[in-house]
């Protein structure tokens, strides 16, 4: 039986993974940090004591080399991470600590204990950054715009040093916006969706989100996952970027969603005055708040995944098209105390 | 009077910059590691100097930077403060990211927070190993980047956390994109100066061999000198931006050797290949008539595996275009120069060596 360490397991993309390799059959183990914090998504997914926990934290090295002596892993998937961008600026040292030096501490200690397991790294779409408006692919230059960026890009090239100077199977998914019912509350799509559902229900008046004008390309996470795998399973380890080719707008992803609430949004005013009104009611339902603004954005993001359709065999099925309203329903079930779909 | 504060003042480039910025009445803070050597050498000549004061710190120590930043309000900081050797990296990747990466992010953070964003202009000492694996020839500051090292990928960070406050809070920091310089005290674990430092003490009989990695590898070398007054100069424009600082020519390793061996007097040939390719005295015909034990034959260069990288960076050439346009910054010594001044210092350093060894007084040790 095949068997695989998954950092970060109890968020968005970890859940998702661990469903996803049980389901094949994988004995998975799980590494998070301490508490239950994100242990709901486990619930949710009817997996809440199939994963077995290791203690592995990426500040520590020793207690890394450790977990996988025990573990001895086929595959490692790090998805441990300081993952929020506007929460970088504020704690840079702690993101970079986890998400960059973590990573090294973790590669390190994988060419010493295991060299022959494979790794994927979470990389992501925020290292093009301000690259502009074409469509990103593998060979796209980067330009990171947050401390969040910059630090997964240390991870994104130690992970690709690893693989042409040490040798090891170890591979980068650049993974563009992937969201899900599962998503944190702190990002912009779930924070929308949740807000969406309660104002429907009258358990919210209204909901305050940063740039509206920001466009991004939104996959669903639960599809990501089956990537991530497949790209462990080729003959050669390389870096894919999973992106579903599409780009909206903040405002459209409000826009979808309200709608998928049966709420029929109207804009008025401008910049950070801007408001969307309930077209029936009058009532503002969102508003902008300065608190959700980057000191430095990124405008637009957008990815080909042509390698990883060509190569993997992988492309998107759920698209924007679809994704804000899965996402509402999800959140009007839960307000319902009925089982979510995932 | 203005105050700079460089990290790695102990450093080549940190003495070079220190005596620069001396010499353009800067009071000039710097910062030193504590550490079991004292590795004091190249700023030994400075040490004295009324406006030369050194600190003890660590890049990695945020209290530290904190303290030392409030206490100083600096108008420049030139952070040349690293873990520089590539080879090292590979087997200490972990403090080379804390060292390089975090500490320049260290470094930008405690001026930001301490309020001096507006005050303080930051130089970021960035590398041509940024290119690694080259992906055009010859780089500029538009040539993306493929780092081959460990080393190579922290100072990345280091560059891309510079651009970062840059453009998010408005600081003046810039990058410095410097490709290899060299100088008379190059610490001698770097390729340049250990061959100079052999060919030296092979010649007067004191070391029987120079062992070496990959000498076909070609780099665009300039003279450290040169180079930290293009650092200077990037501080002093109206805007902070990223410079390319190169000569803009290419030699191989090889070449290296054998121009620095013909300046002590030895001519160089070569047989073999890969691996098993040796050096040999062809002629020898020593400066000074300087008496040495080689003889024509004697192999004073062999190859050693161990010396090559994991990932191998096999040409770096630099296009420094936009320096010389925006900041008239061009160097000033040419590769020969370089070669000569290197060879010859090392010469005299294996001389005193020698009359030292002769007198019962055992080694005494370079910077």
């Amino acid at each position: 039986m095949k068997k695989a360490l998954i950092t970060g397991y109890r968020g968005q993309d970890g859940a998702y993974l661990s469903r996803f390799l049980l389901e094949k059959g994988y004995e998975v183990y799980g590494a998070d940090r301490a508490g239950d914090s994100g242990q709901w998504r486990l619930k949710e997914l009817g997996i809440e004591r199939r994963v077995k926990e290791i203690a592995l934290d990426l500040l520590e090295p020793t207690n890394i080399t450790d977990a996988l002596e025990k573990v001895r892993p086929d595959e490692i998937y790090n998805f441990a991470a300081q993952s929020f961008v506007l929460v970088s600026f504020a704690q840079p040292v702690l993101t970079a600590e986890i998400n960059a030096v973590g990573v090294a501490r973790l590669l390190e200690a994988m060419r010493k204990t295991c060299p022959k397991a494979r790794f994927f790294q979470a990389s992501t779409a925020e290292l093009f950054g301000s690259t502009g408006s074409a469509q990103k692919n593998e060979t796209t230059d980067f330009h990171p715009r947050s401390p969040y960026a910059v630090s997964k890009l240390y991870a994104h090239w130690l992970t690709v040093n690893y693989r042409q100077a040490q040798g090891l199977y170890a591979c980068n998914g650049i993974l563009f916006n992937h969201e899900s019912p599962l998503r944190g509350e702190e990002f912009v799509t779930r924070k929308i969706a949740a807000a969406a559902a309660r104002i429907k229900k009258g358990l919210q008046e209204t909901v305050a989100v940063g740039n509206l004008n920001a466009l991004r390309d939104w996959g669903y996470a639960k599809e990501y996952v089956e990537g991530m795998w497949l790209a462990l399973q080729q003959a050669a380890p390389d870096d894919y970027i999973l992106a579903t080719g599409e780009t909206h707008s903040v405002r459209e992803w409000i826009e979808a969603a309200f709608a998928a609430a049966d709420i029929k949004l109207e804009w008025k005013g401008k910049g950070l005055g801007e408001k969307g009104l309930d077209a029936r009611t009058g009532k503002v339902r969102v508003e902008i708040s300065k608190e959700f603004y980057r000191p430095a954005d990124v405008k637009e993001l957008v990815g080909d995944a042509t390698k990883a359709r060509r190569v993997l065999g992988w492309a998107p099925k759920t698209k924007f098209k679809d994704l804000p309203a899965l996402m509402v329903r999800a959140e009007l079930k839960r307000l319902e105390g009925k089982k979510v779909t995932l | 009077m203005k105050k700079a504060l460089i990290t790695g003042v102990t450093g080549q480039d940190g003495s070079y910059l220190a005596e620069f910025l001396l010499g353009k009445g800067y009071e000039v803070h710097g910062v030193r590691r504590r550490s079991a050597s004292f590795n004091m050498a190249r700023i030994a000549h400075l040490a004295k100097h009324p406006r030369l004061k050194l600190h003890f710190g660590d890049l990695t120590d945020s209290t530290n930077l904190a303290r030392l930043i409030a206490q100083i309000k600096p108008d420049e900081i030139y952070n040349l403060g690293a873990q520089s050797h590539v080879a090292v990296s590979f087997d200490e990747p972990e403090y080379t990211a804390d060292c390089d990466g975090l500490g320049t992010m260290r470094l930008l953070e405690c001026v930001r927070l301490l309020g001096l964003e507006k005050k303080t202009r930051v130089y970021q000492a960035s590398t041509s190993e940024l290119y690694g694996k080259v992906r055009e020839i010859p780089q500029s500051e538009t040539t993306p980047f493929h780092p081959r090292s460990p080393y190579g990928v922290a100072k990345m960070y280091g560059f891309w956390i510079t651009v970062n406050y840059r453009e998010s809070y408005g600081m003046f920091a810039a990058n410095g994109i410097l490709f290899n310089h060299e100088s008379p005290v190059r610490g001698d674990e770097f390729v340049t100066r250990k061959i100079t430092r052999a060919l030296g003490r092979i010649l007067l009989g004191a070391q029987d061999c120079l062992y070496m990695g990959n000498m076909n590898a070609l780099r665009d070398w300039g003279h450290a000198r040169d180079y930290v007054k293009a650092m200077w100069l990037m501080l002093q424009q109206d805007k902070p931006e990223d410079f390319v600082i190169a000569t803009g020519k290419q030699y191989s390793v090889r070449r290296f050797i054998e121009l620095a061996a013909a300046e002590v007097g030895i001519t160089v040939g070569w047989k073999g290949k890969g691996p098993a390719e040796t050096g040999y005295v062809k002629a020898v015909n020593p400066p000074d008539g300087l008496e040495t034990p080689l003889k024509k034959g004697d192999v004073i260069v062999r190859v050693d595996p161990k010396f090559y990288r994991p990932a191998e960076v096999e040409t770096l050439l630099g296009n420094p275009d936009k320096a010389r346009r925006v900041l008239g910054w061009k160097p000033e010594t040419s590769f020969a120069e370089l070669v000569r001044e290197m060879a010859a210092s090392d010469l005299a350093l294996a001389r005193s060596e020698a009359v030292l060894a002769k007198a019962g007084l055992g080694g005494i040790k370079s910077c």
